[in-house]
């Protein structure tokens, strides 16, 4: 699972400046779509304007910041105004009301002429059906935008073929795309989106046309080539899973509103209103709940110049089994166990890292319970998290992990029992309950004791 | 009471003669400035195909109809009729007819493939043609050969120009439609990446369309042929003014001949004009 790897990539590489702003931005396709807009009409439901009026809202009041570098995706179902709202913000679908902000300008202000700059110099985007031009060799479809750009035709070829290079289809440039697979042709659409070099990829589903094996594979790409050429990326998809892997932030659009806006995490786990939670509710925590978010600090952390006695003394008095222990500069060193202490001691050992215990489990912070599960079931130990320095930041229970993987279950399987079992007495499900919350107190009291 | 009442009446023909005789009066140089042109363009192709030694000729045809259709036997095939045209005497006025042909296709072109694209643009502009051209494409022929002949008069110039009429509307209905069919995916994403309206229409619309417009090209140049034999009526010599006096003297052997050179001749343009219209289509689906 590479799930935490985008996360990660993503946060770190925000600098924090707002990048696209878009305020209050409003679509109706429809005739009178401004009278709509200045009377009290636009407050009632789509479905109301629809029919009193035979216009169809399809933005409404939408307003969110994209920070440079981030990937943001934009989620809802079909007609639920992204693909409108991914338009609108390229001007290829004129908004009705509103204000676009990239890179400090309104861009709902330019002219012709200032538009096709913005387009050819400033973004690239990415469509769910490639928008390739048949006509037209790999080079030439990469080399497209700088074509029209009125970049020389050694130069966009050199670039042309750098891209090519980059998304791997190195020895295609000479073929056309319809003899290329759907997964290739939309990495000639990333190319020639990327060739252009622009500030901001705006990518509209594109891979909901891939089969499943071909998406995960093109999402994994995308996060790597995003470590490596840190654009600002908006992007549209209607899958939940799509969208908590490469989301540094979602949006959740419905009915041509945003009704949600948040990290992952906040999205799963604080869920906005019956809408998202629905939504929501099929993604599994153990893809997007991570170590950081569960891990404890210990009441007691030694240092490495710590002798054994006084490491004995404190864990004693802490009534604590194990502890960690670190460097100066808090760096994870290791842990240690009160047996292994008084084995230092007897054989008149002075420093603590003889004591070290072999083969302690150690997580990153943004490792997420699906990985961390694994780890858990291979330790008596509990699992250190640290920093990607090595720094030590805290720890978290293997019976923590393993109770909220069974916690999941158990709750899946509730909601069966309800579906297919209703003529089967309450007596009995409450029964079935009760077996399974002593088993997750069991597992859970086992691991404590480990600990 | 079962006859239709004399006294509602639209005197529909003396309007239009009216509107004819008040263009002949206020727009006869600009007709006359028209014809000229036609006849200048035409006079010089008809020289040039029966300067041309009838050898280079059949050379020529048996190559590009050999290169087009990609088979040797083909272009043999259509050389050969060239010569049979040549062996039943009718080889300058096949030329003659020929650079009609050429002239009026060349024009019709001309004409039809900007409007075809203006009526791809605008639905307005599609909503008024399209019309026109059902009109243009159900009136019989010979309806044409009337204004041409008051605007032209007698001779080559108003049988080029009623060729026109009547073989300009498939050209720019397949433009329109072949423009038209160009994937809006495909216009979306060339307009996304700053393409401005006449980028988007040269680099992606047209190429895309031209199966499409070649399909055009082959109908309009088919359509021509028919109507340059028409056209003979008012004066084009050729291989038309053969059959219409072999019908006016009865002589059967001889209206034979001269439509079988018709036919001959409708066969290799057919064929080598279908035959690029297959390859453009085979070239922008490969």
């Amino acid at each position: 699972m590479n799930g935490n790897n985008g996360n990660n990539n993503n946060g770190l590489s925000q600098s924090g400046e707002t990048c696209i702003d878009v305020r209050g931005l409003w679509k109706i396709f429809g005739h009178d779509s401004e009278k709509i807009l200045s009377s009290d009409a636009c407050n009632s439901s789509k479905e109301t304007i629809l029919g009193e009026t035979g216009s169809v809202l399809a933005l409404r009041d939408v307003s969110f910041e994209v920070n440079q570098g981030e990937l943001f995706v934009i989620m809802g179902l079909s007609g639920s105004g992204k693909s409108t709202l991914i338009r609108c913000i390229l001007r290829l679908i004129e908004p009705t009301e509103g204000e676009i902000i990239i890179s400090g300008e309104d861009i709902c202000g330019y002219d012709n002429k200032q538009l096709m700059e913005l387009r050819r110099n400033t973004t690239g985007m990415i469509f769910q059906y490639f928008g390739l031009f048949p006509h037209r060799t790999v080079l030439d479809n990469v080399a497209y935008g700088l074509k029209v750009k009125g970049v020389g035709k050694e130069e966009r070829y050199a670039r042309a073929r750098e891209v090519i290079e980059k998304v791997g289809l190195k020895e295609w440039e000479s073929y056309f795309p319809s003899a290329l697979s759907g997964g290739m042709q939309q990495r000639v659409g990333i190319a020639r989106a990327l060739a252009n070099d622009p500030e901001v990829l705006l990518m509209d589903e594109p891979f909901s046309g891939l089969d499943p094996l071909i998406r995960r594979q093109m999402q994994d790409e995308l996060i790597a080539i995003q470590a490596e050429v840190q654009k600002t990326i908006l992007f549209v998809t209607h899958d939940l899973d799509e969208a908590l892997k490469l989301g540094s932030r979602i949006a959740i659009m419905r009915d041509g509103e945003i009704i949600q806006i948040g990290t992952p995490e906040e999205v799963i786990t604080a869920p906005s209103d019956d809408y998202v939670r629905e939504f929501v509710q099929d993604a599994s925590p153990a893809k997007v709940v991570t170590a950081k978010s569960i891990m404890e600090q210990p009441r007691v952390l030694l240092y490495e110049w710590q002798g054994p006695k006084t490491a004995l003394a404190l864990m004693r008095s802490n009534r604590l089994d194990d502890a960690f222990v670190v460097t100066r500069t808090g760096g994870l060193q290791g842990m240690v166990t009160i047996e292994g202490l008084v084995r230092l001691i007897r054989n008149k050992g002075n420093f603590l890292h003889e004591a070290l215990e072999p083969d302690l489990p150690v997580s990153t912070a943004d490792m997420v319970l699906e990985d961390l599960f694994p780890l858990a079931v291979s330790t008596r130990y509990p699992i250190a998290v640290v920093d990607e320095k090595g720094k030590f930041m805290g720890y978290v229970h293997t019976g923590t992990i393993l109770g909220s993987m069974i916690q999941e279950k158990v709750e899946e399987e509730k909601e069966m029992g309800e579906d297919e079992e209703k003529e089967e007495g309450e007596v009995q499900k409450d029964e079935k309950m009760e077996v399974r919350t002593k088993d997750i107190k069991d597992i859970e009291e086992e691991t404590r004791i480990d600990a | 009471m079962l006859e239709f009442p004399a006294s509602v009446s639209l005197p529909l023909a003396q309007w239009v003669d009216a509107i004819m005789s008040w263009i002949l009066v206020n727009w006869g140089v600009f007709f006359d400035a028209i014809g000229s042109g036609i006849l200048f363009g035409l006079l010089h192709i008809e020289r040039f195909l029966l300067w041309l030694p009838w050898v280079v000729v059949v050379l020529l045809v048996g190559v590009v109809a050999w290169r087009v259709m990609r088979k040797w036997w083909l272009g043999l095939l259509m050389a050969a009729f060239f010569v049979l045209i040549g062996s039943l005497g009718y080889w300058d006025l096949s030329m003659m007819t020929l650079a009609i042909i050429i002239a009026a296709v060349i024009i019709s072109l001309a004409i039809g493939i900007p409007t075809g694209i203006l009526m791809a643009r605008s639905n307005a502009a599609e909503s008024i043609l399209k019309p026109i051209l059902d009109a243009m494409q159900t009136m019989p022929s010979f309806v044409y050969l009337i204004p041409a002949l008051m605007l032209f008069g007698l001779g080559k110039v108003p049988a080029v120009f009623a060729t026109i009429i009547y073989a300009v509307p498939p050209v720019i209905r397949l433009t329109d439609v072949g423009i038209r069919q160009v994937s809006p995916n495909v216009v979306e994403a060339a307009e996304a990446f700053g393409s401005s309206a006449r980028q988007t229409l040269f680099e992606v619309q047209l190429p895309l369309a031209m199966p499409s417009i070649m399909v055009g090209v082959n109908q309009t140049t088919m359509m021509a042929l028919a109507m340059v034999v028409i056209a003979s009526m008012i004066g084009a010599r050729g291989l038309g003014l053969e059959v219409l006096l072999a019908i006016n003297r009865i002589e059967v052997g001889r209206g034979f001949a001269a439509g079988l050179c018709i036919v001959l001749l409708a066969i290799v343009i057919d064929r080598v004009t279908h035959a690029l219209a297959a390859k453009q289509e085979q070239a922008t689906l490969t």
